[in-house]
């Protein structure tokens, strides 16, 4: 069949080359602009409120680093700080392994109940998150529903008291409202995996271990990474976990933060404090990003 | 060599499949049995962790008793009247339904519009388009949250449900831009082609190739846009000012401690309502896919939600 293309003339090609710069523009546009006034204009904001200084009603104000300088050298942030650095990270090694072994018994193993668990793991995401970490607070308190339980069945007299605002209770109930997330990715790439990847190794005699370790988790690296980034930001900055279920040694930066911008009213501090957070967030997404990599060279 | 392989073609190989040479197949079968007990009891054990302590929660809500503890004191509705008849609580669900409503469509047109040229069209700053537009999925929404409430105040623009609506679009359509893409770019483009060269106009293209394809992708983009919103918690904490939403409702009701059984009351019917508009939209999707075995209904969920 011949082609029914007109000969291209220079104007029409010229007309064509304006178009397909312009299309883009066209639809780019609108997301573009909401993006600029609402997510960058913020943002840029914030960088420079953290390197304000305003005395109370704005009388003198000029640029310093004091607001970066109070959070290095005050001790209670570098607590803080570690605190929040345990909880995040230990909810994250939780969920990993909770996630991970679920991941391949969803994509390899389930049968008919995939779906289900599939549509589970999907609809507890649209539930209220604050309704779930309530929810727990309500099993976990010392006249709450598990040392009911415990008590009733004889296995302990008096109530346990570290159940409820205490680390533990803010890395279980972190864990329980991220894992979700942290199982989808490793699942979707899990199920990329040929299941004939497994049949040929063990043909040529790798024990489970050898199967897991050179074929299951390089290839599952991706949706590793993709689960950390997804995760680990959040758990990092939350603050709504240990206000409602932690105490004092589970005050996270995300606390000092809100704190910071709603109680206190220092605006400085709190900014130059999220700024932090974001750097770190940075940096542990390179780190996530170069650990896979490493992986898959292996 | 030959059972093992045979086995192994039909059912993943686990843990046993190394067993394989000379091992007798009931030992086998019953390690291959173990295992999915195994796996299964996994499974449940973990949704239980997930979703027990709201079914807890919805129980304990119709408990005729101011704390949220055994022994059971009887069987109530008096908590759900309360709920239903407190001002506060009522504004608050107006409040989130009303931002959600508008945020859920919005993020789905804006998004839809950036997954476009980013999937179809070829030009110089696409990388770069897609890096901008991904980025608010990256940021913390406790950064983006207060960096709104700084800027706002700066601007002038006094907190209100007004001031979390763009501050919910910005976070959302670039979820529904990653969603509707994906959809884009698995659509095989000879299909398009074909209806081109049979004639169809570019409108028809979109509207009869196109939207058919990428259909449920925005449905669950909406629901998704939807609950986000909705129960969205850290951005509507810092910039809606007086007008309380649900999520910032029950935070702060809860940090005070006061009234905690219309909590569970109220939550119960919202964790419902949740569920019937996931299943609903759910149900919408496979429909509209044609999604009939349980492997294509698979593989639709993957689609809309990866």
């Amino acid at each position: 069949m011949e082609s029914t293309a007109p000969p291209v003339s220079e104007g029409r090609h010229l007309r064509a080359r304006v178009v397909r710069t312009l299309r883009p523009a066209a639809f780019l546009t609108g997301p573009m602009a909401v993006l600029a006034l609402f997510f960058l204009a913020p943002l840029i904001i914030l960088l420079i409120m953290s390197f304000r200084y305003e005395s109370l009603y704005g009388f003198q104000t000029g640029w310093t680093l004091d607001n970066f300088r109070a959070l290095f050298t005050d001790p209670i942030y570098r607590g803080v700080a570690k605190d929040t650095l345990i909880i995040a990270s230990t909810a994250m090694v939780c969920q990993l392994l909770v996630a991970f072994p679920l991941s391949y018994f969803i994509a390899f193993k389930a049968g008919r109940w995939e779906l289900p668990l599939l549509l589970l793991l999907v609809l507890v995401d649209e539930l209220n998150p604050i309704v779930r970490i309530y929810a727990w607070r309500m099993l976990l308190g010392r006249e709450g529903l598990i040392n009911d339980f415990l008590i009733w069945t004889g296995i302990i007299d008096v109530p346990l008291d570290w159940l409820l605002f205490t680390k533990f209770s803010v890395i279980l109930v972190l864990s329980t409202s991220w894992v979700n997330y942290c199982a989808l990715p490793i699942y979707a790439s899990m199920k990329a995996i040929k299941p004939s990847l497994f049949e040929a190794a063990t043909d040529l005699g790798a024990g489970w271990i050898t199967r897991w370790r050179r074929i299951l988790i390089p290839l599952a690296a991706p949706g590793i990474f993709v689960a950390i980034i997804l995760v680990y930001i959040p758990l990092f900055t939350d603050f709504a976990t240990p206000g409602l279920v932690g105490g004092t040694s589970s005050y996270m930066l995300g606390n000092s933060v809100a704190d910071l911008m709603v109680v206190i009213g220092d605006w400085g501090a709190g900014s130059a404090l999220s700024l932090l957070m974001l750097a770190a967030m940075a940096v542990v997404a390179v780190i996530a990003y170069f650990l896979t990599k490493l992986n898959q060279l292996d | 060599m030959a059972q093992a392989a045979s086995e192994g073609a039909v059912a993943p190989p686990g843990r046993d499949g190394s067993a394989s040479l000379g091992r007798k197949p009931f030992a086998v079968r019953v390690r291959r049995a173990l295992d999915t007990v195994g796996g299964r009891t996994f499974a449940i054990a973990f949704i239980i962790v997930l979703y027990g302590p709201l079914v807890m929660l919805a129980v304990f809500s119709f408990n005729d008793s101011i704390v949220f503890s055994l022994p059971w004191s009887g069987f109530t509705t008096r908590w759900y009247q309360e709920a239903l008849g407190d001002e506060n609580l009522r504004g608050a669900i107006r409040n989130s339904l009303l931002v959600a409503s508008v945020v859920a469509p919005m993020s789905v047109f804006l998004g839809t519009l950036a997954a476009y040229p980013i999937t179809r069209l070829r030009f110089k700053l696409r990388g770069p388009a897609a890096i901008v537009v991904a980025a608010p999925l990256v940021v913390p929404w406790l950064v983006i949250g207060i960096s709104a409430l700084i800027y706002f105040s700066k601007v002038g623009v006094a907190l209100s449900w007004a001031t979390v609506v763009p501050m919910h679009i910005v976070v959302t359509f670039p979820l529904v831009t990653v969603i509707v893409a994906a959809s884009l770019a698995r659509f095989d483009r000879t299909q398009e082609e074909s209806a081109i060269d049979l004639g169809a106009s570019q409108f028809q293209v979109l509207r009869h190739v196109l939207l058919p394809h990428v259909a449920p992708a925005l449905i669950a983009s909406f629901i998704l846009a939807f609950s986000w919103s909705f129960n969205n918690f850290e951005i509507s904490f810092f910039v809606g000012g007086f007008d309380r939403l649900f999520p910032v409702w029950v935070y702060s009701t809860l940090r005070h401690a006061v009234n905690l059984p219309i909590v569970n009351a109220i939550s119960t019917l919202v964790s419902l309502a949740e569920i019937a508009f996931v299943y609903g939209a759910w149900l919408l999707i496979t429909w509209r896919a044609g999604a009939r075995t349980s492997k294509e209904k698979t593989e639709t969920l993957m689609d809309a939600i990866r």
